[in-house]
Parts: structure tokens; C-alpha cells; sequence
């Protein structure tokens, strides 16, 4: 949805975002968050995992690169991974992708990590909107306006 | 080429409110692939399983997306029942009720939006997503299991007893653990040895017990189901081949050397030196005292070892009954005996005349004597008194350690070790369960138990054992798995693999290994062992190692249609 | 006095067995004989499965959140064809013999029955006393109930519900069932500590027991997480837990609980973590840390997060008029005597097996219990005292005792 801005500025859109959330407390979060009816922006989906372990910095950049304007990876909170602390290697690796998105001027912001932070409804909710609030004054990430299906794949 | 279903539901109008399921029909079933769209006023009342059935099978789709509510409610329960049609279709599904509807419902056009993305999202993944392919293992119907303390007799006669072979193997010549070194146990206060004897005697008769005395396990491969052992004695070496291990190797004794003046007087024993005592009728003594933490709930040893405090309270009441003048008094720091079964023993530990003396860490007593132990010197903390007490002897009451060999079997099994050098399980409220399937814990291997607990522990590895032992095989898919698991296992593709060691660094379970291909060595992923978190195909860096149902095409399909629609508006 | 040990065939096509209990110790007993090939029948009183650690918010000593192991055990187990669950059910009548026991279930079927509901609320929308309800945060699977004590039978949730799920007139229902044999596993419930009215309890909005402060603290419930005075909402200054209210007292309960002193532990470490400002001071006896990494737990919150420790139980609790409460107590330590005022005050221990009187006078475990119905014991105890429950079924043909 496009927020107009004032005469002679280009239409702003309310920020996308695009989550990975592992099966566990991210999901259950955002479901007790679905169940408890709080109102959220339409304007992020989810990628169901197994694992935050599961997500590979190449996934993230994608995402960017696909239209995100903010990119979440969520996971269970450290010491509860049932996968003997594999979120911790995925934290890890998500804190690195920070640093690139810095040093190519995406910007740190613009991920969102929250690893068990989020499972209860009200959590969920507001982790999500506190982003959202994190992005809204920045710039959209991508001028693309067009259709995206039909591009060949690059892998 | 069968196509796709799509089956989107009303749910009795919770979800078109903010969703124009019409709107999101007609654009998916233009999309490729799409056989039919249908909306359904629900799908999860036992009156609508049928008539989705029989709509799936006529329309010959082998894979479907189910548009409905959360996985964690009813639509959980729908696709475990499509799933199970003959032609076992593939099925994804959307949420699009607590993930979408229930979220937005200020805004229609977003919601719709973003249900035509999330379904276009599914079909991406239709497109490039792959089924792990199961494999089946058959089980070696036997058990092994290493320790015969309390923990590893109760383990392997349950077992034999519910009618599986079980190689049993004990480091010493034989059976009974701590059990062989003290008189008598708590509560009950039965003799050791009258505990010990009918296990023994069932180890002895039962044809299905293979007791393998003075045998340590040398090498072991393999997973659950079929576990490669190894084992050495004097005599030799011997290969057994089972479906399930149990660690039953208990705790080893700790010295207090240095500590009040342990070894320098005599008559400064440890509670298992008492023990021994006892055993052999003596210990008796006319002034007894027990100090209790010695070298526990300490920077160096920081936990509590939890049998100290009844066994010094057991033979401080045995000292007391067997001589009613005996001085019998217990310095201690909190009593550790919770429950009401350890409170009793506690009370009439009190009623039997033993004397309690707390004190604190900060001032611990001073024992002195000449050649021998004469005096304990204490500060009472709760009378605000320093006390002289007259000993003839003194009782270190020390803690249970880890065992010598728990390093080596860590290695051997790749069960990890705690920082106490216990073995580590796997998961809150899995106490018995490790990160190898198939391997189970118990008794003081785990953590120090008293005699009674390990024999329960020791019987509740073996229902885990029997979970194996009982099938004829056991599918990869079916090990560690989560309900619903919508991912298989990992696979590697093997032309592309550098042979690099990421996936074998960073995999939880150590499923994956480098093995020699020609000249090189690739990765192979050990099916049973994987649990599909994912880590190493986050870490591949090639994209070799994949999960066939999330693999890099599939996810980027998925990105890619993220916010097609949304673009479209 | 133990036997020789009776060989016994490997019951294939046995007798059911029946759990009575769903907590962490029936279910993993449940799981346990289903995996080996057993039928089981699981009978739960509420309407929901995973006992009292559902309800707590983080566990002990890993300060995970309590629910998600649970939870997907409780699924596994919902998804077992070999595991029948009744909810809102009790055994009634119990005749055992030779050939195994023949057991009755009573169930009271709820108003809205669960598996017709999907959660659409409007049957809460509906009612004007707000009798009807989702039945929990964590609950799996998730459904809406009704709370009986509140409704009128009006009447209309009845047409406002879409899936014609609800109806006022169920009967009980009564199932009776030849079982190989019963494994009790009904855990614990609070005893009232009336008997005891020096702790206060129901003199003050914030004088709690150690479960009414869980769920008042808990991120799931009401408060979400904020750790607020229950009387006016204002942030505490300081919080005591007394440790043995009602336990290890003649009085009450002469035995002592086993969980209470890490749960004490575990609620301070939480409030400090969220609230570090709040003075938590903690009333024990012994502090009884004897689990895996118990005792390096309690050291993170005494020396790690200020959690203050008083050796002494107060004599009394009593609200003060000007507003907070007043606890008398004696550091049996310094042997100083204090009057100080708190703001909240959490009262640990009183907790009894929930079926039966207590526990028996002689020492032995019954064979057949497990969990707190056996002894008062934590969540890893009740689940490896589950599958040893679920192994004595499994190596004898449901007649008398496997071991002595």
C-alpha cells in the first residue's frame, strides 16, 4: 500500500518485510500473535524453517535484492534451540551479514534478528511493529515497480 | 504430469472478511501448473474429510496447497489426513488465516495481496522443491549396555525381560558398581548385597544377558538401529552389533587430599571408607563426626552431589543404633533431602539422637589431633557459637565425580560431556535422551543418583531402548522428528563437493562425514543421524549440501514471489 | 525383600494400559508404551494436557520456556493411533484381578466440544458474562471452553457458533475398559493454606502462592511479562519468597515439596531480569539445589543477579494499613530479628499429590505411580519416573508386581 507523501514527493510504501522463522518459538509467536488479532501491516510474509540455522546469508541478500525493505530472521532464544544451540551458529553468522550490510550500504537496520524474543503473541507483535517503525523513515530499498515472475533463475 | 490443487477455505467466514477469496482464486488459477482452485466453506469438520478426499483423488494432483489456518490448530490435522492418500501427494500449506486475516483485518486489499503472494509462494515452492527420499534401517534387535552398577543391571534385565538380547559390560570383574562398596542403602536400610543379589541372579540365569566382565568398549559406530561395537578385554576383542546403547557407567569417588587433614591423621575417613568399613563390621566409633560438602559447592567443584547428605545420615543413624551412647553430630551446610520420602529419614534421623551443627562456607571447621584425629572445631552459625566437639573419628562426606572413562566414551559414542564431565542430554524433559539417537543415559552417568534412582533411571532407558528395539526397522524420517516435519533430511549432491568439512564442523548430530570418492572426499550425510535443522546447507559454501524440500531454487522461488502481487497493485 | 525375577513373554497384543494423569509423567509414559506397542488410554480431569508445567513460563535450570517441549511431546502424542486421550475424564471405579483391571471412565464431555471448534471467538462475542473462552495460551490443540461456574445456559453461543460445536446438554459418558494395568501420574495440586494463617494468604492482593505469582508474571498471561504489584500495578520495590509455607510443617504438609527452592530461584532470577531494580530476598531452610546444574543455577542468582538469601521462615505476614505488607522473620544466620515491609510477597511449598490424602506411611514407591503421585519431584524426575513406569508394564504381563 503507498503512502502519498506531500505534492511533488514520490508515493511512499509501507516498508516490506520479508521473515524466516524457525517452526519453533518465531512461529508460534507470530500465531499467538494472528490468534490474538493484533493489527499488523500487510506488508510482511513468512518463510516457515526448521531451524534459524537453516538460513543462509545468501537467502537474506536475495531477499534484499528481491524487493525487502527489511529482512527478520527469527529463532528460539539462545539455550533453548532444540537442535543443540545451532541458533547460536546462525546468530553468529546473521551478526557477520550485519557487518556486510553496513559495508554495502544496505545498513545493519534493515535485519532484524530476534531469537526468542518473539514467541509469545504480544511479543511477536511488538517486535514486528518496532521494525516496521525502525524502517518507515528509511528510503524503500528497491525503485523496482515491476513484475518479478518470469526472470530466469540465476543458480 | 499431474499438476497442483489448490484448496483455499472460507473457515466458516473468518477469513474473507479480509480476504477476497474469490479475487485469490481467479489469480492462482491462472498460474502454471494450477489443475483447479477451489474454495470450501471448511475444511477441518469431520463431515468435510471425505469430500476433500475424494476431491483431491479426482482431480489426480500430487501435490496440493491447503489455504487455511494455522499449523498448530485444525489444518495441522488436515494435512496429516491428505497425506496419508494412496498416491501421498505432496502438501503445503499456507496460512492464511492467523498468518494473514486475523492480522489485517483493517486492510483487504493488503490482505488479499499478501494471501495471492503467499499462495504464489507455495506453487514457487512447488516448482523447485524436491521430497527427501526415506531410508529404512533394519534393527538389530539387541542391546548394549555399558555399566553394571545399579543403573546397568536395572536397564539390562528390563530389557531381557521384555525379551531382547542385551550385552552387558562392566570395566571390573564384577556386577554391583557402588553397591559392592557400601553396607546398606537408603531409605530402606536393606543390605546392600540383598539388593544386588536378585540382579545379579538374573544377569546369571537369563540366556539373554551376555555379561562381559573386565571389557571395556573400544570402538563404536554406526546409529540407531545398527550400532558397530567394539569390544577389548584381557582375552581379546569381540564385535557386537545392536540396535540400541545405554551409558550406565556411573560416577567415580573424589579424595579429599589436602582437605581437613585427610591422610595426615588417622581416623579422617570418607563416607566410603566408612562404608567399607561397615561392610567388613567395624567403623564403629564412640564420637562421630560427619562433615558434609567436602570439596562440594565449591569454585572448584560447584554442584551438589545430592547423595552426601542421606548417606552420612543413614550411617550416622546406623552408628547411633548399634550403640545408644554414641555421639553421633553432622556439620553441614543446608540438608539436602528433599521430598517426603528423604524428610522422614531426616526426622528420625533427629529422633534417633543425631546432632546437627550448620555452618558456613566462609568458616569451614578445623579438625586437629595429635596422631590421630582428637577434636572438630566448628562455628554453629545458627547459635552465633564457636564448638569444640571431641571425634574419634571424622567423616569426609565427598562427592560423587564424574567417571574416569566418561572422556573416552564421549569420544567413542560422541555424547558430549557437561562442564562436570557428566554425559550431557539432549532436551528439557528428556533426561534419558541423548543428541545420538539410538544412545540412551542413565543413573550416575547423567548426574549423581542415589542406588534406588538409578535403578529407576536404568528402567526408563530401557523403555527408551525398546522404542527401537521393538520395530523390525526404522525409517531415517521417523528418527528424532518432529510432528509435521516438513523437511526430510539433508542430501549432498555429490559432483559439486570440495570436500571443504563446513557441514561435518557445524552439524549438531555428526551426520555428516568426509568419505573418500576416488581421488577425493566428498560428504556424505548419515540419514538416520540427520534431524533436518539445516546447519550445514547454511554453511556449504557452494550450495553442495541442500535440503530437497527447502533447497536454494525453492527459496528462491519463494523470494522472488514474496511481492508479486504487491508489485502488481 | 526382592525374588528371583519372573520370566515373562513379551506382551504383543496385550491389554491396554491406562495413564491416569496428563503431565509430563503420563505422557512420556504414554509415548513410551505406544512407541514399544502398547495401547494406551490417557485420562486427563481438565481439558487440556501438559499438567502444571504447561502453566509455568520458563523452567528451570536451562530458563527455556516451559511449554515447547511439552508441546511437541503433546503433539506426538495426539498424532498416536495407539493413544487414546480422554479429557475431562476420571476413573471412577477400579476392579482389579488376575486377569488385569477393569476400569471405568467418567467423562464430563464439554459444552464446546474441541474438535468442531475453530477458534472464531464468537461465541465469546456472544456471551454477556463472559463465560466462554479460549482455554489458554500454550494449550495444543487449541480450542475455545466454557467455564461453567460462570454461564447460565442462555443459550446463545449456541446459534453464533458456525460449526454447531456447542451444546449446554451433554451428559457424562461412561466408559468401561479391561486394562492390563494403571499407571497414576497424576502430579500435584496447592493445598490451602488456610490452616496456616500467619502467611497471609487472601489477606492481600499481592500475598501469592509460588503458582498464582507464575501465572500473574508470566509472559503468556495477562500481565505479559511486567512485573507489577497486583494491587495498584504500581513496580515493586522488593519481593519475598517464603520458602516451606506449608511444607516440612506438622501443620499442613510434613513432607517437603523438592521443586520449591529452584522455582523460588527461577522467579527471582526472572523478576531480576527483567526488573533489576527489584530487591528479591528469598526465606528458606535448606536451600535444596541436589539436580543437574541446580546448584551453579542458584549461584547465578545469588552471586550473579543479587538475589538475597535469609535463613529463617518468617512467623508472620501481615498487610500493613498504610499499604504493603509486613514480614516478621529471624536470620537464624545472625540471630537478628526484623520487621521489614515488602512490597509483594510469593509463598512456596504447599504443594500435595493431587489425588489422595497424602503420601502413605511406609517408605516404599508404589510400583505403579510416578511423578508427584509417587513423590514430590521436578520435571526430569517425573519424566524418567514416567518411562520406568511405562518399562515395569512392559516386562510384566500386567499381573502383580515385577519387583518387591
Amino acid at each position: 500500500m503507498n503512502v502519498q507523501g506531500s505534492a511533488g514527493e514520490p508515493a511512499r510504501r509501507t516498508p516490506r518485510v520479508l521473515l524466516f522463522a524457525c517452526r519453533w518459538c518465531a512461529l508460534i509467536g507470530a500465531d499467538a500473535a494472528g490468534r490474538g488479532r493484533f493489527p499488523l501491516p500487510a506488508s510482511f510474509r513468512v518463510i516457515p524453517v526448521e531451524c534459524a540455522a537453516m538460513i543462509e546469508s545468501d537467502s537474506v541478500l536475495r531477499a534484499f535484492a528481491s524487493g525487502a525493505d527489511g529482512v527478520g530472521v527469527l529463532g528460539c532464544h539462545l539455550g533453548g534451540c532444540r537442535f543443540n544451540d545451532a541458533n547460536g551458529v546462525a546468530l553468529k553468522r546473521m551478526e557477520t551479514l550485519g557487518d556486510l550490510l553496513e559495508a554495502v550500504g544496505i545498513g545493519r537496520r534493515r535485519l532484524l534478528l530476534s531469537f526468542g524474543t518473539g514467541h509469545e503473541g504480544h511479543q511477536f507483535a511488538g517486535v514486528l511493529r518496532t521494525f516496521y517503525a525502525e524502517l518507515e523513515p528509511l528510503p524503500p530499498l528497491s525503485a523496482w515497480r515491476g513484475p518479478l515472475l518470469n526472470t530466469p533463475t540465476f543458480r | 504430469m499431474p499438476g497442483v490443487i489448490a484448496i483455499l477455505c472460507r473457515c466458516c467466514g473468518q477469513i474473507d472478511p479480509a480476504v477476497d477469496l474469490a479475487a485469490v482464486r481467479e489469480k492462482i488459477a491462472r498460474e502454471d501448473g494450477v489443475v483447479s482452485v477451489e474454495v470450501r466453506e471448511s475444511l477441518c469438520l469431520p463431515e468435510d474429510g471425505a469430500a476433500i478426499e475424494k476431491a483431491v483423488r479426482d482431480s489426480g494432483a500430487d501435490r496440493i496447497v491447503v489455504a487455511a489456518c494455522s499449523p498448530y490448530g485444525k489444518a495441522g490435522e488436515i494435512v496429516s489426513t491428505l497425506s496419508r492418500l494412496a498416491n501421498r501427494p505432496q502438501i503445503r500449506l499456507v496460512d492464511i488465516r492467523e498468518g494473514c486475516a486475523w492480522s489485517h483485518r483493517e486492510d483487504r486489499e493488503g490482505a488479499t495481496a499478501k494471501a495471492c503472494d503467499l499462495l504464489r509462494m507455495a506453487l514457487g515452492f512447488f516448482r523447485y522443491g524436491a521430497r527427501s527420499a526415506d531410508a529404512a534401517v533394519p534393527v538389530h534387535p539387541a542391546c548394549l549396555v555399558v555399566g553394571a552398577g545399579s543403573a546397568g543391571l536395572a536397564a539390562a534385565v528390563s530389557v531381557a525381560r521384555a525379551g531382547y538380547p542385551v550385552h552387558l559390560v562392566e570395566r571390573g570383574a564384577a556386577g554391583g558398581g557402588m553397591l559392592r562398596m557400601i553396607s546398606r542403602v537408603y531409605p530402606s536400610d536393606a543390605a546392600a548385597d540383598e539388593k544386588l543379589r536378585p540382579y545379579l541372579e538374573e544377569v546369571e540365569r537369563n540366556p539373554r544377558i551376555s555379561f562381559h566382565p573386565r571389557t571395556r568398549v573400544a570402538a563404536a559406530t554406526g546409529f540407531a538401529g545398527d550400532f558397530k561395537i567394539r569390544l577389548a578385554s584381557e582375552v581379546g576383542g569381540e564385535n557386537v552389533r545392536v540396535g540400541a546403547v545405554i551409558l550406565a557407567t556411573g560416577a567415580g569417588a573424589w579424595l579429599p587430599r589436602g582437605l581437613y587433614r585427610y591422610g595426615e591423621l588417622r581416623n579422617v575417613l570418607t563416607l566410603m571408607e566408612l562404608e567399607r568399613r561397615g561392610r567388613e563390621g567395624k567403623g564403629a566409633a564412640k564420637r562421630t563426626v560427619f562433615i558434609q560438602c567436602v570439596g562440594a559447592r565449591c569454585p572448584e567443584l560447584p554442584y551438589c552431589a545430592a547423595m552426601c547428605c542421606p548417606s552420612s545420615i543413614k550411617n550416622a543413624v546406623a552408628l547411633r543404633k548399634s550403640d545408644p551412647d554414641a555421639e553421633v553430630t553432622i556439620l553441614h551446610r543446608d540438608i539436602m533431602m528433599p521430598g517426603h520420602i528423604l524428610e522422614r529419614y531426616y526426622r528420625n534421623a533427629l529422633n534417633a539422637g543425631v546432632r546437627f551443627v550448620r555452618y558456613d562456607a566462609e568458616k569451614p571447621p578445623v579438625v586437629s589431633g595429635g596422631a590421630q584425629v582428637e577434636r572438630v572445631e566448628v562455628f554453629d552459625v545458627i547459635n552465633g557459637i564457636s564448638r569444640t566437639i571431641a571425634a574419634d573419628q571424622v567423616v569426609l562426606s565427598t562427592p560423587l565425580v564424574a567417571g574416569s572413562d566418561n572422556a573416552r566414551l564421549s569420544e567413542i559414542f560422541r555424547i558430549p560431556l557437561d562442564r562436570y564431565g557428566f554425559f550431557r542430554e539432549d532436551y528439557p524433559l528428556h533426561p534419558l535422551e541423548t543428541r545420538m539417537g539410538g544412545i540412551f543415559l542413565c543413573g550416575s552417568a547423567r548426574w549423581p543418583v542415589s542406588s534406588g534412582e538409578a535403578v529407576t533411571q536404568g528402567e526408563g532407558a530401557a523403555a527408551k531402548a525398546l522404542a527401537i528395539l521393538g520395530r523390525e526397522r526404522i525409517s531415517a524420517l521417523s528418527m528424532g522428528r518432529m510432528p509435521e516435519g516438513k523437511f526430510g533430511h539433508a542430501r549432498v549432491e555429490n559432483r559439486f563437493c570440495t570436500g571443504c568439512g563446513n557441514c561435518v564442523a557445524v552439524c549438531p548430530y555428526e551426520a555428516c562425514a568426509l568419505q573418500r570418492m576416488g581421488p577425493a572426499r566428498v560428504s556424505r550425510v548419515n540419514k538416520m543421524r540427520c534431524r533436518a535443522c539445516g546447519s550445514c546447507t547454511a554453511v556449504c559454501p557452494n550450495g553442495t549440501v541442500q535440503m530437497p524440500e527447502h533447497n536454494a531454487r525453492a527459496v528462491g522461488a519463494m523470494i522472488r514471489r514474496a511481492f508479486a502481487e504487491e508489485d502488481f497493485r | 525383600m526382592q525374588g528371583p525375577f519372573q520370566d515373562s513373554p513379551r506382551p504383543v497384543d496385550g491389554l491396554p494400559v491406562l495413564v491416569e494423569g496428563g503431565g509430563v509423567a503420563g505422557i512420556t509414559a504414554a509415548l513410551d508404551l505406544a512407541a514399544a506397542g502398547r495401547r494406551v488410554h490417557l485420562v486427563e480431569r481438565s481439558l487440556v494436557l501438559g499438567g502444571q508445567v504447561l502453566n509455568l513460563d520458563k523452567v528451570y535450570p536451562t530458563d527455556s520456556c516451559a511449554f515447547c517441549p511439552l508441546w511437541t511431546d503433546i503433539r506426538r502424542l495426539r498424532r498416536d493411533p495407539a493413544i487414546s486421550v480422554h479429557l475431562a475424564s476420571r476413573v471412577i471405579v477400579e476392579e482389579a484381578s488376575a486377569e488385569g483391571t477393569l476400569a471405568t471412565i467418567e467423562t464430563k464431555p464439554p459444552p464446546i466440544a474441541p474438535e468442531r471448534c475453530i477458534l472464531c471467538g464468537r461465541c465469546a462475542e456472544s456471551c454477556p458474562l463472559h463465560a466462554a473462552r479460549p482455554l489458554g495460551e500454550h494449550v495444543y490443540p487449541p480450542s475455545f471452553f466454557m467455564d461453567e461456574t460462570l454461564c447460565n445456559r442462555c443459550g446463545r453461543c449456541i446459534g453464533a457458533c458456525p460449526t454447531a460445536a456447542i451444546d449446554l446438554e451433554r451428559n457424562e459418558e461412561r466408559v468401561s475398559l479391561k486394562v492390563a494395568a494403571v499407571i497414576r501420574a497424576s502430579g500435584f495440586r496447592e493445598a490451602e493454606l488456610s490452616p496456616l494463617p500467619e502467611f497471609g494468604h487472601g489477606t492481600h492482593p499481592d500475598i501469592m502462592t509460588s503458582l498464582e505469582f507464575e501465572a500473574w508474571t508470566a509472559e503468556a498471561g495477562r500481565n505479559e511479562g511486567r512485573i507489577t504489584r497486583k494491587s495498584d500495578g504500581g513496580k515493586p520495590g522488593n519481593i519475598a519468597f517464603i520458602q516451606c509455607s506449608g511444607a516440612r510443617d506438622d501443620r499442613l504438609l510434613p513432607w517437603c515439596s523438592a521443586v520449591c527452592c529452584m522455582h523460588a530461584l527461577k522467579q527471582a532470577s526472572w523478576v531480576k531480569r527483567r526488573e533489576p531494580g527489584v530487591d528479591c530476598w528469598i526465606f528458606y531452610t535448606d536451600l535444596r539445589t541436589v539436580g543437574r546444574d541446580y546448584y551453579a543455577y542458584s549461584l547465578r542468582a545469588v552471586e550473579g543477579a543479587g538475589v538475597r538469601l535469609v535463613r529463617g521462615r518468617p512467623g508472620l505476614v501481615h498487610p500493613l494499613p498504610g499499604g504493603g505488607i509486613a514480614l516478621k522473620f529471624e536470620d537464624t544466620m545472625t540471630q537478628k530479628r526484623e520487621i521489614r515491609r515488602f512490597d509483594m510477597v510469593v509463598l512456596n511449598g504447599n504443594l500435595r499429590p493431587s489425588v489422595g490424602d497424602g503420601y502413605p506411611a511406609d517408605a516404599a514407591l508404589g510400583q505403579d505411580a510416578c511423578g508427584f503421585a509417587a513423590e514430590p519431584a521436578d520435571a526430569a524426575s517425573s519424566a524418567f519416573q514416567g518411562s520406568a513406569a511405562a518399562m515395569r508394564i512392559l516386562t510384566c504381563d500386567g499381573g502383580g508386581p515385577c519387583r518387591a
